[in-house]
């Protein structure tokens, strides 16, 4: 059965259920002018969404802060707002960070993957995202214990553990490209990127602080960690150990 | 971005200042939604601010279950269309070297492409071009910009569906960086 233009659509935008997301991954492997219908609607999102990325890097102009702040204006601190208990729950406020740091998936790589289509960090394989280029090379050999010696490194290798399944996971931040974060899995395939977001910090916060609980990694990031690790992360001997195996999947 | 300034009042208050900080914190996504609607840099600030100023007046009526920057979006859609539209400059007018002033190529996409594109979504109608940049841009899900532009899933879906048409269309030409 072939797709509907639509339904592709709400593929790329993330908007199908599992079952119809599953359809979908099945015909584009059944038919590869799916395939490019699929990743033609990619390219799209991805190209509109850099035409505009740079706008949120640039400085807010500080007459927007001042409206905001009311400092033209008094100031009246304490003035409370009721909000209703749901309400509250809503709005988590670290749900904050994470929510105008993170993005769709699909659209924050592909910002990498379009602009860097040979040499880029992400690549974007059968549906899946993959680590490619130095980032892949990064997750393959670099080592959160070692790491700090390379002062140039592009990528900064984070936590490292195994998941529910066996396979390796390791977390990382770009330099460059956004500061972006990501998680990404071993598989027989590549690294496959479980998640990503844009960094709270600046990447060049120090090697030694993505290591630390409570890093600054964002939390939707923290979170897939969470969800996938079991155990403990591995400390700097299972690190290499694992490195030296080619993070082949363990045996359950 | 820190959130010690926020200061939950029990479980379910908070402080004005709170929100206002929240809302500094969405300024550039906020600049960025009006710049898909204002083809030019100071219309979406002046956007911006119209809504910032219209929000500010209206804090009351967050609704239970809305988010707040769903809610800051539509109201910089409308702020766009009751102020500043009529009088928004008109056409390219954006100078390369301005546009890439504060990002280089080496970081984000290549300045002419950013431009292509611009042009491309300028063209489209109001309404695509909001749904264009609440979904592809924002990322917003299709409920959420629904919501937002205050029409039905299926109007939404439609318009995003011949806004791509349109974009694929007037940039299959350009030598993008899409592959």
């Amino acid at each position: 059965m072939t797709p509907s233009e639509e339904k592709l659509m709400a593929y790329v935008d993330g908007e199908l259920d599992e079952q119809a997301r599953v359809e979908v991954e099945a015909a584009m492997r059944a038919d590869p002018d799916i395939a490019a219908r699929v990743a033609r609607q990619q390219a799209l999102r991805a190209r509109v969404r850099l035409a505009f990325e740079r706008v949120v890097e640039e400085p807010v102009p500080d007459r927007l802060v001042a409206a905001t702040r009311g400092e033209s204006a008094p100031v009246r601190a304490n003035n409370v707002i009721p909000l209703r208990r749901k309400e509250s729950r809503k709005w988590s406020w670290p749900e904050w960070s994470s929510m105008a740091a993170s993005l769709a998936v699909g659209a924050v790589l592909s910002l990498l993957f379009v602009r860097h289509t040979d040499v880029g960090p992400i690549a974007s394989r059968g549906g899946h995202l993959f680590a490619s280029g130095a980032l892949a090379q990064a997750l393959s050999d670099q080592l959160a214990s070692t790491q700090a010696n390379v002062p140039a490194t592009p990528v900064k290798i984070g936590v490292s553990f195994r998941d529910k399944s066996g396979n390796y996971c390791r977390t990382f931040a770009l330099r460059e490209a956004g500061s972006l974060a990501g998680l990404a899995c071993r598989s027989g395939a590549g690294w496959q990127l479980d998640a990503v977001a844009r960094s709270e910090e600046s990447a060049d916060a120090g090697a030694a602080r993505y290591r630390q609980a409570g890093s600054p990694l964002p939390k939707a990031i923290l979170q897939s960690v969470e969800d996938r690790i079991a155990g403990e992360p591995l400390d700097a001997r299972a690190e290499a150990a694992a490195q030296a195996g080619g993070w082949k999947a363990a045996a359950q | 971005m820190t959130f010690s300034n926020v200061v939950p009042v029990g479980r379910t208050c908070v402080t004005e200042e709170a929100l206002r900080e929240q809302i500094v914190g969405l300024l550039p996504r906020l600049r960025r939604f009006a710049r898909t609607l204002a083809r030019n840099a100071h219309d979406a600030d002046d956007v911006v601010q119209i809504a910032i100023e219209r929000a500010l007046a209206r804090l009351d009526q967050l609704r239970p279950g809305s988010e707040i920057s769903s809610w800051l979006f539509g109201i910089v859609r409308n702020a766009w269309i009751d102020e500043v539209r009529g009088r928004a400059r008109q056409g390219r007018v954006f100078a390369v070297e301005e546009l890439g002033e504060h990002v280089g190529e080496d970081s984000m996409g290549s300045v002419a492409d950013t431009l292509a594109v611009q042009d491309a979504l300028a063209r489209l109608p109001e309404e695509q071009r909001a749904a264009v940049g609440l979904v592809l841009v924002e990322g917003l899900s299709y409920k959420e910009a629904a919501r937002v532009m205050e029409i039905p899933i299926g109007t939404l879906t439609s318009r995003l569906a011949r806004a791509r048409e349109a974009l694929q269309e007037m940039l299959s030409d350009t030598t993008g960086a899409a592959s």
